[in-house]
């Protein structure tokens, strides 16, 4: 073990870190967009849309991240979108994401209990309203533990797309140990930051989770 | 599509690959689900410094990419002497991976064990190795069979991370067979359906096994223990 | 006034009735001079909450002993330190003569879990939840203990275990799985699986408060056999009529410390202490229409 090696490395492996971060977030956020549409396709009450969303979720949970992965990027040219690595990547998560996404909306939704609505319609309570006012804010409450931690998972998740040469911190690692010849140090190191970050997310889930809880 | 020369000469090793892949995961899935079992005893024994011990394996296993755990001990581990071949490292990784999640998992099958059932065993004078055995190690089990389930899901997706440290398994050959034939795009798209099937299939087999073993909770009062989910996924 | 024990017309289904044992005590055990339960001093605290305090209690041989009181007055935690599922503080207990939960040579040591179960195969506890094992059947539940415990084998094990459900009227239900029995009948596979271990006390806690009110009656049944079987009993209830029919002794416990005690008469019409009849007045009220 030599830790100069490792603090050679450092300054890249916080840089490309950055990376993982951003493309995480952006693939998050993409993830949320999915993840509404098909929760809400899936609740529309239309057997073609719930269908749709079904065959969505199921694809993109039971198929392997890498052979999405692999599948956007080689699709897209096909189609005759070329696009960066990066941007297949961010892609790629978001489909994943919005998958586990539109599962998590569901559960919440379905975990208000059901005289919540009924005590709002009971009211005379429009159903916009019973939505906006009663409904929502208590599935946002429930889905935001799932929410973090899959941000967690799409973060470790992001390693993967290395093979496509994006310059994350998984990729960097590889390209740094290949010619410094030191893989266990610099893979220690990208673990650590790994860990740290996602230590950092699960504090910053339980803090909002608190919050959240005391209303 | 794929013509029928194409599967002619590289059937024989898809389908290797695909034996690899199985081997993996059922090497993978024991070692996993072994380990896991023993960590969660260890964590049982009154000793805070063994406690935090397997906690921290815990969080850093469950912290960290799996494919920076798999680079670590391919890569890694020739500079503390551990030379592993591809396969072993794979199922090595594999295994360690799945420990973590699986100690969890049965971690919260046991608190789930209604403390009453336990204390029936005690008065009644059974040992504390029988009431494991004989009482909550069952119980356990019923109630963590769907995250069993969802967590060997799981380590099948995960085996197609072992071809990126050159396991022969089915995505490698798949992707040997897509850069030699350049039909890479149909090939990647057979592969997305052919594990999507087998996720299904695996998932739709391991709700049967849990209909199966829960048959005697049918009409039950008692409510049944649920287990907290698993935080893997590939 | 005590309400007559309404289900003391009731029998329990299938005619469960338990055939009188020849002699004294069950199981032919020495009728000795040494109390079954003697508690001296008896002190226990969660934290700097005193649940008990200073109990004093003896219970002699074929005696059923009820306790009775308010919620949280610490009645069932005084049965669960009589066979060690609870530690207790400061004074002691004795099973039989022998000193419970810590060791006779130096005090305070408290005994392990494997010196705890001989002691512990010798006193049966039911409780208010059955915690029967739901991965067995009934027959299971049963031959269970007698298998890992007492060292049978499987099928003298089995016999044994439809003789006693046969006692509390279950030979029927000897293959149920206890999810599909009712709480009644879940209550009495679990004293099956009591007494198939001939235990020389059992305890109660609180047997019949999570049955639903028609199902009381089956358990109180069979509880009322045992005793006239001569079991020694010491049981935590809030049937104040099995209490005023059954009982030898009455305890009323109140703020972790037994405020009246001794024969249901004695408690029920002539204790002076407010508390009591305080509580007696509460129980009536809440019981009749």
């Amino acid at each position: 073990m030599k830790f100069s090696v490792i603090i050679d490395a450092l300054p890249y492996l916080l840089q490309a870190a950055v990376t993982t971060v951003w493309v995480s977030l952006l693939g998050m956020l993409l993830g949320q967009v999915i993840g509404v549409l098909v929760c809400v396709a899936r609740q529309s009450g239309s057997r073609a849309a719930d269908m749709a969303g079904g065959v969505y979720v199921s694809f993109f949970r039971g198929v392997p991240l890498l052979i999405q992965l692999l599948l956007i990027y080689y699709m897209l040219p096909l189609v005759g979108i070329d696009v960066p690595p990066l941007v297949a990547s961010v892609a790629a998560l978001g489909l994943a994401s919005g998958a586990y996404v539109s599962e998590i909306y569901r559960g919440s939704l379905n975990a208000v209990p059901h005289g919540q609505a009924e005590a709002a319609l009971a009211l005379g309570f429009p159903g916009t309203t019973i939505w906006s006012r009663i409904l929502l804010p208590q599935a946002f409450r429930i889905s935001v533990p799932a929410l973090i931690n899959e941000l967690i998972l799409l973060l470790k998740a992001s390693s993967l797309i290395s093979v496509v040469g994006v310059a994350e911190l998984t990729r960097t690692s590889q390209t740094i140990s290949a010619s410094n010849y030191r893989p266990l140090e610099i893979y220690l190191a990208a673990g650590v930051i790994y860990l740290a970050i996602n230590g950092v997310l699960a504090l910053f889930g339980t803090a909002v989770e608190r919050r959240l809880q005391r209303g | 599509m794929l013509d029928t020369s194409l599967i002619i000469q590289y059937g024989p090793s898809l389908l290797r690959g695909f034996g690899v892949t199985i081997l993996c995961w059922a090497a993978g899935c024991a070692i996993g689900m072994t380990l896991g079992f023993v960590l969660m005893l260890l964590r049982q024994v009154p000793l805070r410094p063994l406690r935090w011990l397997i906690r921290a394996y815990v969080e850093v296993i469950r912290g960290t990419p799996f494919l920076i755990q798999l680079f670590l001990l391919y890569n890694g581990g020739p500079s503390i002497g551990l030379r592993l071949e591809a396969t072993t490292a794979g199922i090595l990784g594999l295994g360690l991976y799945g420990s973590a999640y699986f100690a969890e998992i049965f971690r919260a099958g046991y608190q789930a064990v209604p403390k009453g059932q336990v204390e029936a065993a005690l008065s009644l004078g059974m040992s504390y190795g029988a009431i494991l055995r004989r009482v909550i190690v069952p119980a356990m089990l019923v109630s963590t069979i769907p995250a069993i389930v969802n967590m060997m899901a799981i380590l099948t997706k995960e085996t197609v991370v072992l071809s990126i440290i050159t396991v022969p398994e089915l995505m490698y050959e798949m992707q040997t067979m897509a850069a030699e034939t350049f039909a890479t795009f149909e090939t990647i798209l057979g592969m997305a359906l052919f594990y999507w099937l087998l996720v299904e299939v695996t998932s739709r087999l391991g709700r049967r096994l849990e209909a199966r073993v829960t048959r005697f909770l049918t009409h039950s009062s008692t409510p049944t223990p649920s287990t907290r989910t698993s935080t893997a996924r590939a | 006034m005590i309400a007559a024990d309404k289900n003391a017309t009731n029998t329990a289904p299938n005619g469960a009735s338990l055939p009188r044992t020849a002699g004294g005590g069950p199981n032919g055990s020495p009728a000795g001079t040494t109390p079954m339960v003697t508690v001296r001093g008896l002190g226990k605290s969660f934290g700097t909450n005193e649940v008990l305090r200073d109990i004093d209690l003896t219970v002699n041989r074929s005696e059923v002993v009820c306790l009775i009181g308010p919620s949280g007055s610490g009645k069932s935690t005084l049965l669960r330190c009589i066979n060690f599922l609870e530690a207790y503080d400061r004074g002691e207990i004795r099973i039989e003569g022998t000193l419970v939960g810590y060791s006779e040579d130096s005090p305070r040591r408290r005994l392990t879990n494997r010196e705890l179960r001989g002691l512990r195969r010798n006193v049966g506890m039911v409780f208010q939840q059955f915690n029967l094992w739901p991965h067995m059947t009934a027959l299971e539940n049963v031959a269970e203990a007698l298998v890992q415990v007492r060292g049978m084998n499987k099928a003298d094990a089995a016999a044994r275990a439809r003789q006693m459900l046969e006692r509390v009227g279950l030979a029927a239900k000897a293959d149920s799985y206890p999810a599909r029995l009712s709480g009644g009948q879940q209550q009495r596979v679990a004293i099956a699986r009591v007494i198939a271990m001939e235990p020389h006390l059992m305890l109660f806690d609180e047997p019949t408060s999570a049955l639903d009110p028609e199902l009381v009656g089956e358990v109180l049944q069979v509880m009322r056999d045992l005793a006239a079987d001569g079991m020694t009993m010491v049981v935590v209830t809030h049937e104040m009529g099995f209490a005023a029919n059954v009982a030898d002794k009455v305890a009323f416990l109140d703020h972790g410390r037994i405020a009246a005690f001794g024969t249901p008469r004695e408690v029920f019409h002539e204790s002076a202490e407010p508390r009591v009849q305080q509580f007696l007045q509460t129980y009536h009220e809440r019981n009749s229409f």
